[in-house]
């Protein structure tokens, strides 16, 4: 077993919000939460404007995992990264350190009091017993368990979130990308693999984009 | 008679104070990190999917691959 990841090809996302109203659904996520949101950059601009839908990554190295101050982060065997609602005290150093804006909290009160921290479990529910009411309460649903993927991947009805074994997704994403060149739609665009998705000895450095070029900024 | 009052009182105040500092066994026993329980074991409800064995990991993987090649139309519309 490979690692669990999710892709989402910007090519295929219409940015329709169903994988986060379906996440919230299967979840029963209170208001206030979202364990998973769609981004859109280039707004408007036609060609240009592209939408990706971001949850927790899962990451192989997690930050959140490194600066918790109560250590309530675990990792599968699945390479899914999960927390103990029981040992989290929801101080938020999670929220700062992760580069996705993942970890989600609950404002209950006056005074910025807020909840534990609530992520995107990859549909694999916490430490309570698998499918129980308590895992629910907590985490939502352990669809991993019942033999399923995350439901947000599922159900995308352009198939672009994928999520699973990442050897499997990157398989059909290589497919799709292979299929695009062959039809001369996207010349030039690369082959993508877990050794290029966050850089590589061979990724360019990037290129700022100035601030006269940015719509909207000043 | 007063001395021996005042030595009872710190006696009591400092017991206090040391209850009050200490953690109780059943707070320290949920700060330990519990072990999960792996997926392949199933679920306890009634919506786990049929064609894998609980507690077969090998089983499970399969049934998850072949679930994870839903996602590829190319494999779909063959």
């Amino acid at each position: 077993m490979a690692r669990m990841k999710f892709i989402c090809d910007t090519e295929r996302c219409i940015e329709c919000n169903g994988c986060v109203t379906a996440c919230k659904n299967e979840n029963e996520v209170p208001w206030g939460v979202n364990r998973r949101r769609v981004v859109t950059v280039n707004d408007g601009i036609i060609g240009q404007e592209k939408s990706i839908s971001v949850a927790c990554m899962h990451c192989t190295d997690a930050p959140c995992m490194a600066v918790c101050p109560v250590d309530c982060f675990y990792r599968t065997d699945e390479g899914v990264v999960l927390h103990d609602k029981d040992i989290c005290i929801g101080c938020g150093y999670c929220s700062f350190a992760c580069p996705f804006g993942a970890p989600q909290f609950l404002s209950k009160g006056a005074f910025g009091s807020r909840s534990k921290m609530d992520k995107c479990t990859f549909c694999s529910g916490g430490p309570e017993e698998n499918g129980s009411v308590a895992e629910f309460e907590k985490y939502g649903r352990n669809r991993l368990a019942e033999g399923k993927l995350p439901i947000c991947a599922e159900m995308c009805s352009t198939k672009a979130l994928i999520g699973g074994d990442s050897d499997i997704i990157a398989g059909i994403f290589n497919n799709r990308v292979a299929t695009r060149e062959k039809n001369g739609h996207y010349p030039g665009s690369k082959a993508f693999g877990w050794t290029t998705a966050y850089g590589g000895p061979d990724t360019p450095t990037p290129t700022p984009t100035p601030a006269d070029k940015i719509p909207g900024a000043k | 008679m007063k001395a021996y009052f005042r030595t009872l009182g710190l006696c009591f105040a400092a017991a206090t104070i040391l209850t009050a500092c200490s953690e109780p066994p059943e707070i320290a026993a949920k700060a330990a990190k519990r072990p999960d329980v792996a997926p392949y074991m199933g679920a306890n409800n009634g919506f786990m999917t049929k064609g894998w064995t609980p507690g077969n990991q090998v089983s499970w993987t399969e049934a998850i691959n072949q679930r994870n090649q839903g996602q590829n139309e190319y494999s779909r519309i063959k």
